[in-house]
């Protein structure tokens, strides 16, 4: 096996391409958590996102209309959790656990009534290529970064833009409060609940992006594993990149490299059975969770409920 | 019997109600499902009843789906109680089921005496092992079992489709299947006119026993302590880490025998397609009946009317499979809820 492979530029240019679904939910779920919110509810909410973005896709055959009612479909469940976990004040684990299972349901509960059983599954036109003028040209760089989907630069910007807003704004600031100490945030008259609410509708949002992602760039089908564990995986980069924005674009890049390099080792290796290298990406994010933990600091309010008429 | 067990059993009106309203809610759900796909639904509710428990096929088979969910739903609950999740029910399961399958493929001539409890205890220990990786890491590092048992789902699974396609494939099956075991290894039937094995009476076993073992021993105690409140528990002397890697691989155990009771009692071979969710499934029995045993025992046993009913619909009313998770998930939200109002009212 030559070595080679390991740096290809395709490779590379797939594994950014793959990124974009860590990154989107990954961001989404940074969000919710920095407001101290415990969203495990994700991986459901990327299959339903990836659901609704297949069945707007195939219905009216426009990406915008998908990619719009997949971040609806998100936000929707966003909103539940948040009516369950900041209102009623349930515990955030148990009722993300209902709702992953729930969307997971819908998800192929909505694809059975829309497509119903087929021999041939029906494809989605993929995004097309967009090509950044002048910056394509730059050695490797161009070829890897810049003739990509929209959603690749949508997420570049996201990451950026989450920097800005929760480190160098008011309402960052406000939010990130809410997550550490509710009850102090409270005492100086921030609204915690709104700002929950806000958060995990806008998180929600981008996971069902990050879905959306799945069936519109990668495979161009929907089935009832398109997730694969990506959602947990989203859910475990915000441990590994420190609840920062750039720390989860890393994570996601590093598990897209993984993630991509099996198919360039599957063409080398035929002798190894394919299952085996399909693995890979999990045994790896096990491998780097034990790192991930080491010093792990979350917000210090995540998880808990918010009452405001609690004794201290 | 203490407080929490005793909560369950007292039949006050208003512990009830919730329930009955998510039972309510998901017939109400259901019918508009039986509706909107242009079904009668006095037809297809009649349905549900004969094939769930209105015939003794029907019981059978309700009693069949009910082994897996009630030993799954029993080791979610188990494993909250102790202070973990346990998201990975089906992982355990499968290597379980690879244990199991394993060494039931070369247990010819063995006598059943030998055979049966030989793989059910394969069954046992391929479920603690696959549970033993996240319990060393959870205790050692502090890493979460959520993450890792779940990645490890997805290598059981894996794994089983390499098994199954590959060395223990059945060439005259074709599908994802393997050989079939050796037949004195099958378990014997309960009610053989009903197609129900005896897997029933072995959750039911394992149930008491997790029961007995959480109220009536002093580890069962530490591990209740654990999960109510680790820093006071450790501040009693309790050994936190321990315990709670215990209960991880106590709770993977029973799933790895709800694998081989699978491949033993049922499919008589390793199949790809082995679990249809019941890993989600346990984690929604575990909380619906409060995360105590009894409660997960008699959540499984409703689950599996739901599974094995909408299995009939989806052949008269063509309703697919996966509704059923919707209705459990919704059944669940409604309590939920309904538990809510209680509170603040």
């Amino acid at each position: 096996m030559s070595w080679e492979l390991l740096v290809d530029p395709s490779l590379f240019r797939l594994a950014v391409t793959m990124s974009v679904p860590l990154v989107l939910a990954g961001c989404g779920e940074l969000l919710m958590e920095r407001s101290g919110l415990l969203n495990v509810a994700i991986e459901g909410m990327v299959t339903l996102g990836a659901s609704v973005a297949f069945l707007a896709g195939f219905a009216t055959g426009r990406t915008d209309t998908a990619l719009l009612l997949a971040a609806l479909s998100g936000a929707a469940v966003g909103l539940v959790l948040a009516a369950y976990a900041v209102f009623g004040r349930r515990d955030q684990v148990t009722v993300g656990l209902a709702l992953y299972v729930l969307c997971l349901g819908l998800a192929s509960l909505s694809y059975r009534v829309v497509v119903g059983v087929r021999l041939t599954p029906p494809r989605v036109a993929p995004l097309p290529e967009v090509a950044l003028p002048g910056l394509e040209r730059l050695v490797l760089v161009g070829e890897v970064l810049f003739r990509q989907h929209a959603l690749v630069y949508a997420a570049g910007a996201l990451v950026l833009l989450l920097h800005l807003f929760l480190f160098r704004t008011a309402w960052g600031l406000r939010l990130r409060s809410a997550g550490e100490n509710p009850a102090a945030a409270d005492a100086v008259g921030i609204d915690v609940a709104a700002l929950r609410l806000g958060a995990s509708v806008a998180g929600g949002a981008l996971i069902g992006l990050g879905g959306a992602a799945l069936p519109l760039t990668l495979t161009g089908t929907f089935t009832e594993g398109i997730a694969g564990g990506r959602g947990w995986i989203a859910l475990m980069l915000v441990i590994f990149g420190r609840w920062a924005p750039h720390g989860v674009l890393l994570g996601a890049l590093l598990f897209a490299y993984v993630e991509a390099l099996q198919f360039k080792v599957a063409l080398v290796a035929k002798a190894v059975p394919p299952q085996f290298l399909q693995m890979l990406p999990y045994a790896f994010a096990i491998l780097v969770l034990i790192r991930a933990y080491r010093g792990a600091e979350a917000p210090e309010a995540l998880g808990r409920p918010y009452d405001r008429e609690a004794r201290a | 019997m203490t407080s929490e067990t005793r909560g369950l059993f007292r039949s006050r009106a208003g512990d009830l109600w919730p329930y009955v309203g998510g039972i309510v809610l998901a017939l109400v759900v259901l019918a508009s499902f039986v509706r909107a796909a242009g079904g009668d639904v006095a037809a297809a509710l009649g349905g549900i009843v004969r094939a769930s428990f209105g015939s003794a096929v029907g019981l059978g088979q309700t009693l069949n789906k009910a082994t897996p969910l009630m030993l799954g739903g029993v080791a979610v609950a188990v494993g909250m109680r102790g202070g973990v999740f346990n998201i990975g029910v089906d992982g355990q399961i499968y290597m379980g089921a690879v244990l199991a399958a394993g060494l039931g493929l070369g247990l010819v001539g063995v006598p059943p005496l030998v055979a049966v409890p030989a793989i059910l205890c394969a069954g046992v220990v391929g479920g603690a092992v696959w549970g033993a990786a996240p319990a060393l890491l959870r205790a050692r590092y502090g890493v979460s079992e959520i993450f890792v048992t779940v990645m490890l789902n997805f290598i059981a699974l894996f794994f089983v489709e390499y098994l199954s396609t590959g060395p223990w494939n059945d060439p005259l099956a074709g599908e994802a299947i393997t050989r079939p075991i050796a037949p004195s290894a099958h378990l014997p039937m309960l009610l053989a006119r009903a197609g129900a094995h005896a897997g029933i009476l072995l959750a039911l076993a394992a149930a008491a026993a997790v029961w007995a073992l959480l109220y009536r021993t002093v580890l069962g105690y530490e591990i209740r302590a654990v999960g109510d409140n680790p820093t006071a528990a450790r501040l009693g002397g309790v050994p936190v880490e321990r315990r709670i890697a215990f209960v991880l691989v106590l709770s993977s155990a029973l799933a790895g025998l709800a694998g081989a009771i699978e491949v033993a009692g049922f499919h008589t071979r390793l199949i790809l397609g082995l679990s249809p969710g019941y890993g989600v499934m346990s984690i929604l029995i575990a909380v619906l009946g409060r995360r105590t045993v009894p409660g997960a025992v008699v959540g499984s046993v409703f689950f599996a009317v739901l599974v094995v009913g909408s299995d009939s619909l989806q052949r008269s009313a063509g309703l697919p499979a996966s509704g059923v998770f919707v209705l459990q998930a919704a059944i669940l939200l409604f309590l939920l809820a309904a538990e809510g109002i209680r509170r603040t009212a």
